[in-house]
Formats: C-alpha cells, sequence, structure tokens
C-alpha cells in the first residue's frame, strides 16, 4: 500500500466506512419500508390473474405531447382524450358502417337533404345537465366556427337548418347531400354548452363520457375518474386513466418496460424492435389507417410543373425500404392514400407505382433531365428526418439531388397552409381512413379549391365536389367516383403518397379491451386490466 | 446605500424595458405564429384569420407590445395562446418543478462531491482511490442524455425500484415526490459531484502537506481530527465558490434532464412554448430569466458597495 504523505492522517477507516454505509442502507430502508413505492403506486392493477372482465385499477397511458385545449375540437398530434371525457354521436365499424352511440338510430331523406337523428334519452352531462337536441345542435354550430379549426368545418357549414321534435329527436337539413356526414358525427364530440369557453383553455372538461376530468397538470398530463353515472350500465371497468406526458421516446419505452405505463400510441417505429423484444408488452396494428406520409410537389416550380417529371419521382421511391427502415415496417406501402379498409381502395392502385429507378430515369430523359437539383422541406424531428434521408437517397439514384431543408413545426405548418413550400416536401396526412370525400374537402394538401401543391383542376374539382355530394356509399357509382379521385391523384402526381401509417398500440399483456375510433378517439369503455 | 440603490435602478430597468424589446421583437421574427400552429396543417384561410383575430395578432405590433407590457405591470399575464392555461400559472409551476429538481441535484452533488473528494485524498486503499478516479472520470465524460437513460434502465426497468420518469409535487406526497426525484437529480448531479470532488480532494492533499498539519501530527493531534477539523475546511473556500457556479450549470442542464425523465420543469414549458410559438409562454419566460440575471447583478453592485464604501461616491 503505497501512504500519500508519510503524515497522512487516516481516512475513514475500513470500520466506519461499513459503519457509515450500513447506517445509510439502515436509515434508507427504514424510510421507503414506511413510504408507498412509486413503482407499485404507477402500476395499480386490480389482484388476480383471470380474463374474465375485472373492474377496478388505473390505467396508465405514456404520451409524447400534451393535450392542446383550443385545440379540442379539431384533430390533433393529441386526440386520445376526446372519446373519453365525451361521446359522439355514432360510432363506425372497421366497414365505415355507422353504429349507435349518443344517435339511437337516424333515417335520412331519400333527397339527401336532411337527416333524422333521434337521440338517447338516458345521457347527462358530468355536471348533471341533461343530453337533448340542444346540444347537437350547439355542437354542429360550434365546429361552424372558424375559431374552433375543425378540419370538417365544409360538412358542418352543410348543416344550415335545425328542426327540433322534442328533446329528442332532431332533424338536421342541408344545403346539399353530403356522404362524410357521419364522417361528422364520428368526429363531432358533443360538449356541455355551459361550459364550452372553459374547455378551450382547459379548465373544465365537461361531457357525458366514460370518465371525468379530475385534473389537468400542463405539461405532464390528465388525471380522469370513472364516471359513476355513464349511460352505459357496468362500464367503465377501470376506476380511472392517467395520461402522462413523456416527450423523450427512449423515457418513453422505458415507462412502458417498467410497467410505470401500460399503453402507448407513441413508440417511433424505429424503436419498436426494442418493444418486440419484451415478453411483457404486446404490439397491435390499427390497419385503418390514421394518417400517411407523403412526398409533396409544388406544381409551379419548374421543372415540376410537368407532371412527366413528377411521375418520375412517384417511380423513384423505393417505399418497401422506408417502410422498413423508417417505419419499423408498420404501415403499408402505398403509392395511393387509402388504407385497406377504405372504400377507395384497390391492390392496383396501391402499386400503381412501384420501385422502378430505370423507368424514372426514362420519364426524366423524356423531359429532357438529365440530373436535377431540388430543395426538400421536411420537420427536424428523428422519424422525419429519417424519411427525408430515405427519399434523398432514391432520389440520388435516377438523377435527382435533393439538399434536405429541416425546418421546425410550427414554421412548416405555415409554410404549407400558406403555400409556401420549396419544390419539395416531406409530410403527413389524415383523412384518407374514413369517406374518400373527405380526404379532398377536409385535408388541406389535397383540397381541390386550394392546396400546397398549387395544383388546380377543373377535372379535380369536379369529381371531388360530385364525390362529396352523392349520398349513397358504397354504390357503384360512388365507387366509380372514388376510382376517378384515385386516378387523378395518381396520375397527376402533385402528392406522392409513400406510406399509409395505422395506429401503433403498445399495450402491457394485461390489458383489454382497447380500441380507437377514425380519428384516434381512444375508447376504453370495455377495457380492463387483469 | 439607499441613493446607491436610487441611483443603480434606473439601469436595471433600462435593461429590463431594452430585454423586453428584443425578446418581442425576435419571437415576431421567428418564420411562423400561434395562429397558424393552431389552426393545424388542413387550415384554410378563414380559420388561420379567425383564430389571428381572437388572439389579437391582428393589431399594431406596437399596440401588441403595449398590451404585453401592461400585463407584466397588472400582474395579469392572461392565458396561453397554445399550450393552455394561465401564463401565470405555467411560469410558476414550471419553477417550482425545476427548483424542486435543481435543489435536489444540488443536495447530492455536496454529499457525492464531499465523499469523492475525502475518499480520494485520504482512503489508504489504493483500490478505493482508483475507484474514486474512475467514477469521477466517468461522470464527467458521460453526458447526462447518457447516464439518464443508463440510470433508467438500471432503476426502473432492471431493478424496478424506482419510477423511470414524471413528476409528483414534493407538497402532495413526499414520499412518493423523493422517489421520482432520485434519478433525475442523480444524473443532473453527477457530472457537478466529480467536479466538485476532485477540487475538493487537490485540496485536502494540498492542507495535508502543509506544515502545520505536520506539526499537528508530531504534537499528537489525532488523524481524523486533522482532517474533519483542519484540513477539510481550510480546502473548502474555493469549492464553495466552486459550487456557486455549478448552480448555473445545474440550471442549464436541467433542461435536457427534464426531457429524459418527463419532469415538467422550465425546460419543457420554454420548448414547448417555442414549438407552438405561444407568445405570452415564451415572452415571460424570457423576461423572468433576464429580471432574474439584472436582480442577481444589482445584489452583487449593492454588496460590493457594502464591502467598498468608496464605491457608492464613484
Amino acid at each position: 500500500m503505497t501512504e500519500l504523505y508519510p503524515f497522512t492522517p487516516s481516512g475513514p477507516s475500513r470500520r466506519s466506512t461499513l459503519r457509515a454505509a450500513g447506517g445509510g442502507t439502515l436509515l434508507l430502508g427504514l424510510g421507503l419500508a414506511g413510504c408507498r413505492s412509486a413503482v407499485s403506486e404507477a402500476s395499480s392493477e386490480p389482484q388476480g390473474a383471470s380474463a374474465a372482465p375485472k373492474r377496478g385499477g388505473v390505467l396508465n397511458i405514456a404520451v409524447n405531447s400534451d393535450f392542446t385545449p383550443a385545440l379540442l375540437f379539431s384533430q390533433s398530434g393529441q386526440s386520445l382524450q376526446h372519446r373519453l371525457i365525451y361521446n359522439t354521436l355514432t360510432r363506425y365499424d372497421d366497414r365505415l358502417s355507422p353504429k349507435p352511440e349518443l344517435a339511437r338510430s337516424w333515417t335520412y331523406a331519400k333527397d339527401g337533404r336532411s337527416i333524422t337523428l333521434r337521440l338517447r334519452d338516458d345521457v347527462t352531462f358530468h355536471s348533471g345537465r341533461r343530453f337533448t337536441a340542444d346540444d347537437v345542435i350547439f355542437a354542429v354550430k360550434n365546429l361552424q366556427n372558424p375559431v374552433r379549426a375543425a378540419q370538417l368545418r365544409a360538412t358542418a357549414a352543410t348543416v344550415t337548418g335545425f328542426e327540433k321534435r322534442g328533446d329528442h329527436e332532431l332533424v338536421l337539413k342541408l344545403t346539399h347531400p353530403v356522404n362524410n356526414l357521419f364522417d361528422l358525427f364520428e368526429f363531432m364530440i358533443i360538449a356541455d354548452s355551459e361550459t364550452v369557453e372553459d374547455a378551450v383553455t382547459g379548465k373544465k372538461l365537461i361531457g357525458t363520457g366514460p370518465f371525468r376530468l379530475t385534473k389537468w397538470s400542463p405539461g405532464s398530463g390528465l388525471s380522469l375518474t370513472r364516471n359513476d353515472a355513464y349511460w352505459q350500465a357496468g362500464r367503465p371497468y377501470l376506476d380511472g386513466v392517467e395520461l402522462r406526458v413523456i416527450p423523450q421516446a427512449d423515457a418513453l419505452i422505458s415507462s412502458l418496460r417498467s410497467g410505470q405505463s401500460q399503453l402507448s400510441f407513441n413508440v417511433p417505429g424505429k424503436s419498436l424492435g426494442v418493444v418486440k423484444s419484451d415478453p411483457h408488452l404486446t404490439i397491435s396494428d390499427y390497419d385503418t389507417g390514421g394518417g400517411a406520409v407523403y412526398l409533396g410537389v409544388n406544381t409551379t416550380v419548374a421543372p415540376l410543373n410537368d407532371r412527366t417529371v413528377r411521375q418520375a419521382l412517384a417511380w423513384a421511391v423505393d417505399r418497401d425500404r422506408l417502410l422498413a427502415q423508417t417505419l419499423g415496417g408498420y404501415g403499408l406501402a402505398s403509392a395511393a392514400p387509402w388504407p385497406k379498409s377504405s372504400p377507395a381502395f384497390t391492390e392496383a392502385h396501391r402499386t400503381h407505382y412501384s420501385h422502378d429507378p430505370a423507368k424514372a430515369r426514362e420519364l426524366l430523359k423524356s423531359a429532357g433531365h438529365s440530373k436535377l437539383e431540388l430543395p426538400l422541406l421536411h420537420l427536424a424531428l428523428p422519424g422525419d428526418t429519417a424519411i427525408a434521408e430515405s427519399l434523398q437517397y432514391d432520389l440520388k439514384q435516377v438523377g435527382v439531388h435533393v439538399t434536405l431543408q429541416p425546418t421546425d413545426l410550427a414554421t412548416g405548418q405555415k409554410k404549407l397552409i400558406s403555400q409556401d413550400m420549396p419544390a419539395l416536401w416531406t409530410m403527413g396526412h389524415g383523412f384518407a381512413q374514413v369517406q374518400p370525400s373527405t380526404l379532398a374537402v377536409s385535408a388541406y394538401p389535397f383540397n381541390e379549391a386550394k392546396n400546397t401543391s398549387k395544383y388546380r383542376s377543373a377535372a379535380y374539382t369536379k369529381v371531388v365536389r360530385e364525390a362529396w355530394t352523392k349520398p349513397e356509399s358504397g354504390t357503384a357509382e360512388a365507387n366509380a367516383q372514388h376510382e376517378k379521385i384515385s386516378s387523378i391523384l395518381l396520375d397527376e402526381a402533385f402528392l406522392i403518397d409513400l406510406v399509409v401509417r395505422g395506429q401503433v398500440q403498445v399495450a402491457a399483456d394485461g390489458l383489454h379491451g382497447v380500441t380507437l375510433n377514425k380519428f384516434s378517439y381512444l375508447n376504453l369503455d370495455n377495457a380492463y386490466l387483469v | 446605500m439607499r441613493s446607491y440603490l436610487i441611483r443603480r435602478l434606473p439601469s436595471a430597468l433600462l435593461v429590463l424595458l431594452a430585454a423586453s424589446f428584443l425578446i418581442f421583437t425576435i419571437l415576431r421574427l421567428v418564420p411562423g405564429d400561434p395562429a397558424t400552429t393552431l389552426a393545424g396543417p388542413d387550415a384554410d384561410a378563414a380559420t388561420v384569420a379567425a383564430i389571428r383575430d381572437r388572439l389579437g395578432l391582428d393589431a399594431p405590433l406596437l399596440s401588441q407590445y403595449a398590451h404585453w407590457i401592461g400585463s407584466l405591470l397588472t400582474g395579469d399575464l392572461g392565458p396561453s395562446y397554445a399550450i393552455g392555461g394561465q401564463t401565470a400559472d405555467l411560469i410558476g409551476d414550471g419553477l417550482g418543478a425545476t427548483t424542486e429538481l435543481t435543489v435536489a441535484a444540488l443536495l447530492f452533488v455536496v454529499l457525492l462531491g464531499t465523499a469523492f473528494g475525502v475518499l480520494g485524498a485520504t482512503s489508504r486503499s489504493r483500490w478505493i482511490r482508483t475507484a474514486v478516479r474512475v467514477t469521477t472520470t466517468t461522470a464527467l465524460a458521460v453526458p447526462p442524455f447518457v447516464s439518464g437513460v443508463l440510470l433508467v434502465l438500471l432503476f426502473a426497468v432492471i431493478l424496478g425500484v424506482l419510477p423511470p420518469g414524471g413528476r409528483v409535487p414534493f407538497l402532495t406526497a413526499p414520499d412518493l415526490a423523493v422517489q421520482y426525484l432520485v434519478l433525475p437529480a442523480l444524473c443532473l448531479a453527477l457530472p457537478s459531484a466529480a467536479v466538485l470532488g476532485r477540487y475538493l480532494k487537490d485540496g485536502i492533499e494540498r492542507g495535508l502537506a502543509e506544515d502545520y498539519i505536520r506539526t499537528a501530527t508530531a504534537a499528537g493531534v489525532a488523524p481524523r481530527r486533522l482532517l474533519w477539523r483542519h484540513a477539510l475546511p481550510n480546502a473548502l473556500p474555493p469549492v464553495v465558490t466552486l459550487l456557486g457556479m455549478q448552480v448555473g450549470h445545474l440550471l442549464g442542464g436541467a433542461v435536457l434532464v427534464e426531457a429524459i425523465f418527463a419532469w415538467p420543469g422550465l425546460g419543457q414549458l420554454a420548448e414547448q412554448g417555442l414549438q407552438r410559438r405561444d407568445y405570452p409562454v415564451v415572452q415571460d419566460l424570457l423576461l423572468l430569466l433576464v429580471a432574474v440575471f439584472v436582480l442577481v447583478q444589482l445584489l452583487t453592485d449593492l454588496v460590493y458597495a457594502w464591502l467598498d464604501p468608496r464605491i457608492r461616491w464613484e
């Protein structure tokens, strides 16, 4: 042993070190023994291993962003709580057939210009007030208000007349027939009219849903407790729900793996491999398509004003590689925006553009180009950057050299809706999972009247308007309209669809009965923990 | 002293005013605004216009600036544009959370730093001294975003003894709050504790080499007494100065650690506010930081003036 100094005083001796360590451990042990464990508090599941529905327990959900009260009436990045606190009039099944919720039944007028809704009479708001037809009238008018930023405002705006027949029957009169009225009913939450201004600031969220809001802590999350007066007898099974905001992906995954959270829809595609290896977690893919990744093209920038060049880009992209490498394989590589559950989906449209660099080069050559240099804007987030880099690689193989322009969300959004995008950009879009006409009237990138690509075509406008105003869906005529929309989207290639994304659910194996609606509102009416 | 303070106040207020103007202007120069962020990617012009009107973003910039300064003077900071809730509540909650984390981290810095310093300087075991050296080097070299993930993996995922993230306010449930605090505070404290430990080790070693220690040893003073009563106290002054400087590092580092451990402090609030262009939140938060620095500067000047009366007349 080397002495530091000949007169070095002894430091803590082995005995005193051990004594201190022992004392510390004892103190810590005594302290913790008298305390609750934060770990067991966080994973409060009802006891028992039976798989039968069981009452009790608090479900912890990990979300990567906080609820934005100002966006309560629009589809935002985080809409899980909508169907927990509120109800909608109807809900779609997997085949887009509407099922009763607050509306028991309905009758469409033959001319498609009105619909009679018969409402439940046994529903009360969390405040104790009875739900009536006036609440539906308020909900529709509320969505017509531009301040609410509701994507289905165009459809809500077609409702111009309300005829009450008692407290629980209502006729909605439309300016013209629309075939996506049930999209509106699936989307539109029924909020308490008396507290709506408090709702959009996050002070009070009063609905008729299975859970009541007990607390919203900005940046931390929402705490919900069981609504004992819920109109569905015996539901919900859970005593409460906690939505915890965990912005960082690794922390979110740790929360799931440690059992602190039992459910999340925000695990990045690239990280799903880590989750898959955990035997206590289950991955489910909602293939109804909550959104899609696309390559946007500014059709006013030369040479992208030439349709042949745009089609060349569509042939150049390897969608399967992009899906596997950047989204963990969860999704559907597709040249068209439609998920498999959409009435507009066909396999031919999905594979309309495959990965064919030779064909892309040939098309570019026929348009008089062998080398192009173009900017590509993308959001400066890990997932979006990976997609942009993948596109950059593919396009380079056909002689299109792309300069990446990373940007933040607010700037990207501003450029998107003010038609200020560079030649190329990549982002995500929604609204292909419901009636096909909704995509073209409610999703701005596809909007027939004004879109980011600055694409205008009388034929596109005509076909979209016709599809939107035909009340019948599922008919040969409706299918023919969908075919026309798809053909224009694919041929004109002003938006090049890449991958249709489903919602990927990661859940603890003891969690059952979780469902999402078409707008990613979480339904836990029948959910339980074992 | 009072007249000195009165003379210094105008310049402090001028700094605050200039800072408020700069903050306001720079935020407006950044592309994107709260209305387009709130409107979402599918909004039409009417939606954006209606939101702009509701938020008062249509008003002339000077009027918006005057409105903001008015809200500061009346103490009513108003609602947040995009995050939701009242701006004062958001900043108050975030400040509480960040302060809690920083204080806990400071406690870890003192405890671990002292342990590293004393063991490193005085342990007779070469193994312990090597272990301390390796530990402090590692703590310095590994950035918090790596150590944080490793700590979570070990204590939350593998051992399952501590929660991986989140926060329970200390006053609500102290027993749970402490458990939520341990990992983020430790992660934040490790680099500073290593720095402190190294300084303390050097200080103690230098102290132990002094003549008076040699004399005291010859006089038969107990080695433990030499360490705890003489060498350690003499090594402390520079370390205390260093500790003061580390507080700034801890506050800065808290922003990163908050993200790893989902700790809802000022760092997360600032990031959220900037991302959504929530003007009231970002403006008030930045001005609060400037005000804190101005106040510290003012206090420092006052202390100097108190220590050296000549300064008052300069």
